[in-house]
């Protein structure tokens, strides 16, 4: 599971490439925190390598929502998996981002 | 026992004394009703020999009186006189002689004494005589000087008679006067107290009294015995107004006691013989409660040592489940119930060289015998299994060991197998027991003969291969042949219905659930036999993961080398890595080196395909079903951090459930296909 986080303008998009499973959220919650810091940005999640995800990284998605929301950033998630969809559908969080 | 010693002992006491105060009661108010009685058969008797002493002594009276008034008339005539006196003698029985002395020279003519004496020699003869003389001279006489003074009869006392015939003799005097009254002679007639023979019968009242006359003077005219003196008497006198004389009945005590003393001494045995008895009774019914006590105490101990027998035995048999924390390939429950405290069954088994050796035995009888046998049969199963590993050897050798030093005739049925658990091949031997239930279905097996049967027989093996999570169940006849109350048989039919409706289930739920079917069955029916079960799962589909989430990378693997379909990979794979996670977190606090066992197996049941994940652990209890249910509907900013996990698996899953089963979690979760 590999993070990476590119500027591009207004912009800050991190790309998640792998499993965002239980064991690799503790370090992608290290490092997203550049997200966290973020203010009056648009944060894109772009998820189209990200293969799989359980509660922990739904854990770090909601964080990075609330942070962004305090600072003023809206937070775009893009390219979501079917497997992921469904489990943003039974966790509710599909309404809690949008979705591109 | 001390206790009921000393209340015998008083009980004796006080029976003692009060028989003996009865006794003592009895015994005096007899004696005193006793001695009454005697004193008035006494008083009686001497009524009577005072009566006929006063008959006689009238009689002498009247005889002496009419002597002296027939004499009267021809005091002159010395024929005369001689006439009278034959003739009183004649009339009267028991006079001895009749005698009329004259004063001195009354008949000249006779000389100068003069005494007519007639004398009764025998019944029918009386000799008349004179014999006055100067030898016999009459007038120094006492009767002849006192009949002279006395106007009325004199007596007497008592004298010996002069003819030597030793008799006692009385004479009675009385003055003859002449027609100017003068007195000239006097009369004299002897009573000879021959009669008292007579009177004796009266006074001999016992065959052992005594009796004795006594004149008023002391004459002994019967006396007193000589052995008086020393010994206890019991006198009673009278006194015989006629003559003065004293007449005594006289009784030793013992002889008037001689009944009641004979009374008192059989009364003594029987006391004695009762007192013996109730000691005898008490005694014995002591030593029957010191029997039974001494049997219980011996019971008590007896059902001790068979309670340490019973955990001896226990702890001979695998008890530990799981009992290979490591090893993901086997998953064994088994369980003997013995029938009495101890018994003859038996299960076994253990990994060595990736190979599991298990056995399950049925030693012929029941109890501390059969126990014995098992105990050996284990241990040659536990020696003769270190190095070898044919199962037919294994089975043969058990055999001629127990074959051999088999005085009793006991043998067991027995099913040794050995399983390859690297190629799942098994290969096993039945010595006379009832086929194992593979998968539901009877595992053919060769019956060959139970062990200790025959030396040398060559018992056969045969091998089978064991897939993906077969289940291999054995168990002795105590579960088969268990009886209900009617003495109707539980069967293999009720025994493979209970394992087909329990498929897919864990050992310990396939064994606990016929543990719990037999015992619906059986109802009130006393347990008729020993009954074991063993159930061996052979390669469980299963993953063990130490609490550290680190770990987490593992269960996709394993979750991908399972033969599951594609679209329910990832559901599975979440649902399932909630779970653990839970488990990681919150089961172990402050430790990372917990276990977490997770278990597979798929299930084809007439009700639906299902996939059954079993998550497993040793930490504190925790029931994540419990949780309360997380609500997706609030925005962002309301919802918390956390709370997802149990809420995908409840979503992911079609069933959930948990439990605690001894100090383990168990949570199962179920997939429908």
């Amino acid at each position: 599971m590999t993070t990476t986080i590119t500027e591009s303008g207004n912009q800050l998009i991190a790309q998640f490439i792998g499993r965002l499973d239980t064991a690799a959220a503790v370090q992608t919650a290290e490092d997203v925190k550049p997200l966290m810091e973020a203010a009056n940005r648009e944060i894109i999640l772009d998820c189209s390598r990200l293969e799989y995800i359980s509660s922990s990284g739904l854990r770090i998605f909601l964080s990075i929502r609330k942070e962004a929301a305090t600072h003023g950033s809206k937070v775009i998630v893009r390219d979501i998996n079917a497997d992921i969809r469904q489990v943003f559908m039974m966790t509710g969080f599909i309404s809690l981002f949008e979705i591109q | 026992m001390q206790q009921k010693t000393k209340s015998n002992f008083w009980i004796i006491i006080v029976a003692a004394v009060l028989l003996e105060a009865i006794s003592c009661v009895q015994y005096f108010t007899s004696r005193a009703a006793i001695r009454e009685e005697a004193e008035l058969r006494a008083r009686t008797e001497l009524r009577k020999a005072e009566l006929e002493i006063e008959k006689h002594t009238i009689e002498m009276e009247a005889a002496a009186k009419t002597l002296v008034m027939l004499a009267q008339k021809h005091v002159d005539n010395p024929e005369y006189i001689y006439a009278c006196t034959s003739s009183v003698v004649g009339a009267i029985e028991h006079t001895g002689s009749v005698a009329i002395a004259f004063v001195p020279d009354y008949f000249p003519q006779h000389g100068r004494y003069f005494e007519a004496c007639s004398s009764r020699i025998s019944k029918d003869s009386i000799y008349t005589r004179q014999i006055g003389s100067a030898e016999h001279d009459y007038t120094q006489l006492e009767w002849f000087q006192n009949g002279f003074v006395h106007d009325t009869c004199w007596w007497s006392e008592p004298y010996l008679d002069d003819s030597g015939s030793q008799t006692y003799v009385v004479s009675c005097s009385l003055p003859i006067r002449d027609e100017n009254g003068n007195i000239v002679a006097v009369a004299c007639v002897d009573l000879a107290l021959d009669y008292l023979q007579k009177v004796s019968e009266y006074l001999q009242i016992y065959p052992k009294s005594h009796y004795s006359i006594v004149s008023n003077k002391g004459v002994e005219i019967v006396p007193k015995p000589d052995t008086i003196s020393g010994r206890k008497y019991h006198i009673f006198d009278e006194e015989i107004d006629a003559t003065g004389w004293y007449i005594s009945i006289i009784i030793p005590e013992e002889v008037i006691f001689a009944d009641l003393n004979r009374i008192g001494i059989l009364v003594g045995v029987l006391m004695i013989l009762g007192l013996g008895l109730l000691i005898f009774i008490l005694w014995h019914s002591g030593r029957s409660l010191q029997r039974l006590e001494v049997a219980n105490t011996q019971k008590q101990r007896m059902m001790n040592e068979l309670e340490i027998a019973q955990t001896i035995q226990k702890a001979m048999l695998p008890k530990v489940f799981p009992p290979f924390a490591d090893r993901l390939d086997l998953n064994i429950y088994g369980m003997v119930r013995p029938a009495k405290e101890i018994g003859g069954d038996l299960y076994d088994f253990y990994v060595r060289h990736d190979k599991l050796f298990f056995c399950v035995g049925d030693v012929s009888g029941k109890g501390v015998p059969a126990s014995l046998v098992m105990a050996t049969i284990r241990s040659l199963f536990r020696s003769i299994t270190s190095h070898e590993e044919e199962a037919h050897v294994i089975v043969r050798m058990m055999n001629d060991t127990m074959a051999e030093q088999n005085d009793q005739n006991m043998f067991v049925t027995l099913f040794v197998g050995v399983l390859n658990l690297e190629t799942g091949e098994m290969r096993y031997c039945n010595a006379g027991h009832n086929a194992p239930v593979l998968n539901g279905r009877m595992l053919p097996v060769i019956p060959n003969l139970p062990i200790g049967v025959m030396a040398g027989f060559a018992y056969e093996s045969q091998k089978t291969m064991l897939r993906y999570n077969d289940m291999l169940f054995l168990y002795t006849d105590g579960l088969t042949e268990a009886e209900d109350t009617a003495k109707e048989l539980f069967g293999e039919q009720r025994m493979l219905d209970i394992l087909g409706a329990m498929h897919g289930e864990r050992p310990r739920q396939i064994v606990e659930a016929l543990e719990a079917g037999v015992a619906d069955f059986v109802g009130k029916a006393e347990q008729s036999d020993d009954l074991t079960m063993l159930a061996i799962r052979y390669q469980t589909n299963a993953i063990l993961m130490r609490n550290d989430i680190q770990q987490i990378p593992t269960l996709a693997e394993w979750i991908d080398g399972l033969r599951i379909p594609t679209e329910l990979n990832m559901p599975i794979n979440l649902a399932l890595e909630e779970a653990v996670t839970n488990v990681m977190l919150y089961a172990y606090p402050g430790r990372n080196d917990g276990k977490v066992f997770v278990e597979y197996i798929e299930v084809n049941e007439p009700d639906g395909h299902k996939m059954i994940f079993t998550i497993s652990d040793s930490g504190v209890p925790f029931d994540p079903t419990q949780s309360p249910e997380a609500d997706i509907t609030l925005s962002a900013e309301e919802r918390a951090i956390g709370g997802l996990g149990i809420h995908l698996v409840r979503q992911l899953m079609d069933e959930i459930s948990y439990e605690r089963e001894e100090d383990k979690n168990i949570l199962t979760l179920v997939k429908n296909l």
